[in-house]
């Protein structure tokens, strides 16, 4: 088996064991669970690693994220014609206005960056996509940190044993 | 509605966090790592809930910083930001804030540079405020984040900030990446499969790997402690297996490769020995 997919396989049980390890779960885990679920893989993974009971609960909750990304939606809609109204009505201040469309513009095109990257963060509106991103760097940073120290030690217990067959 | 959202957000935010800094026992890199930053977290969590007046003045002047020419919004904002705290429920103080309201439109006639807001307040007037209100929580998370990220503290200006924010993200799940491809690398001779893996046989398999794992001391465990309660979870079957096979320990491969290559039966054999 080559390496690539053995990395593929190593980096799903770990964004499988970071999202199942969250008691509360938030929206971030649960996208992760759900997109892992998709791919052939992923779906024994997670019967597995997690048990069906809270396969259940992520069920519904992924039901209400369905719901309430559909809200979302249409406010969207609806505020994309209340701006596009209000746009017309700007008129005077001719620089003021430029500085702040400008900023505008860039903090969305940030946004929609940032709800590309944050599992789940396109249902999720621009205010508690921030809670999701402060959370996912929090575990993000801690899968890190453990995966590393994991690596350590493989090496060093490999190196012992190529120490001692070679002895 | 969005008030009891937020809320509970918060409410869920402390919880993680505090969860996340409790009982470190060991003294690890990670729950080091995670302290600091968490603690500042917990502090500065506390005080947006609070709102106290110029503490949002500071934010709203941030929330000004966006548009380059700053004029004489810093007049009116005090006054705005009252007015909006009427919207948020979380705010005590609403007798006072409902006559600064009424000021404030008088206010908005009177300064040169509240002409043009007054024209945008008497078209939308609920929804300027309401995306006042909007843009006052949105920079309170925004400082977190800040605190969170190394080298954001001394950025202003949400773009930038977001940008830095992106940047780590993205950092960090290339970390992740990486890890996990040298992780796989570091057993050539193993066979990873999965579907074997998680076969009806491999189901007592899998428990008692789980027993031989609990037992050995490990450097690990308490870097496991620190990161959460979580992980360690009374059934026993969630991510145990996989935290669990990385544990020190002197019979460290034996576990792992049992898991991983069920196929050999060899290893099959060995696991019974930890």
């Amino acid at each position: 088996m080559n390496t690539m997919e053995r990395k593929k396989k190593v980096k799903l049980c770990a964004d499988i064991a970071m999202a199942s390890a969250k008691t509360t779960p938030t929206s971030w885990s649960n996208a992760l669970i759900s997109n892992a679920r998709k791919c052939e893989q992923g779906t024994v993974l997670v019967d597995k690693l997690i048990g069906p009971e809270s396969q259940l609960k992520l069920q519904k909750v992924s039901n209400n994220m369905i719901s309430f990304h559909k809200r979302v939606q249409c406010k969207k809609i609806l505020k994309r014609s209340c701006n596009a109204a209000k746009k017309t009505k700007r008129v005077g201040d001719s620089r003021l206005n430029v500085a702040t469309i400008i900023a505008k513009r860039l903090v969305k095109k940030r946004t929609k960056v940032l709800k590309r990257l944050v599992p789940g963060g396109e249902s999720v509106d621009e205010f508690s996509l921030i809670k999701e991103a402060l959370d996912y760097i929090l575990s993000l940073k801690v899968q890190v940190d453990v995966m590393r120290s994991v690596v350590n030690a493989t090496e060093v217990l490999n190196g012992d044993k190529v120490m001692k067959s070679v002895k | 509605m969005m008030e009891k959202r937020e809320e509970m957000c918060y409410q869920f935010v402390e919880d993680e966090i505090a969860s996340l800094i409790s009982p470190p026992e060991g003294g690890s890199s990670f729950t080091a790592l995670l302290e600091l930053p968490a603690n500042q977290v917990v502090k500065l969590l506390d005080s947006p809930v609070g709102f106290p007046v110029p503490e949002v003045g500071n934010d709203v002047n941030l929330v000004k910083e966006e548009p380059v020419e700053l004029r004489n919004s810093e007049d009116s904002d005090p006054v705005v930001s009252k007015s909006v705290k009427r919207k948020d429920r979380e705010k005590k103080v609403k007798l006072p804030v409902k006559k600064s309201k009424n000021e404030s439109d008088a206010d908005k006639e009177k300064l040169p540079y509240v002409h043009v807001r007054a024209r945008r307040g008497q078209a939308t007037d609920s929804h300027s405020l309401a995306e006042r209100a909007r843009r006052e929580k949105i920079n309170a998370r925004m400082k977190l984040l800040q605190e969170l990220v190394p080298g954001c503290n001394k950025i202003s200006g949400t773009a930038m900030v977001l940008d830095e924010i992106i940047n780590h993200v993205q950092s960090l799940q290339r970390q992740v990446e990486f890890l996990s491809m040298r992780l796989a690398a570091v057993h050539p001779s193993i066979d990873i499969n999965i579907d074997n893996m998680f076969s009806a046989e491999s189901g007592s398999l899998m428990d008692c790997n789980f027993h031989g794992m609990v037992s050995p001391p490990l450097s690990l465990d308490g870097q496991i402690n620190g990161h959460s309660q979580q992980l360690w979870q009374p059934d026993g079957l969630p991510p145990q297996p996989l935290w669990g096979a990385e544990e020190v320990s002197p019979n460290f491969i034996t576990p792992e490769n049992s898991l991983l290559s069920y196929d050999s039966s060899g290893n099959s054999g060995e696991f019974p020995n930890t």
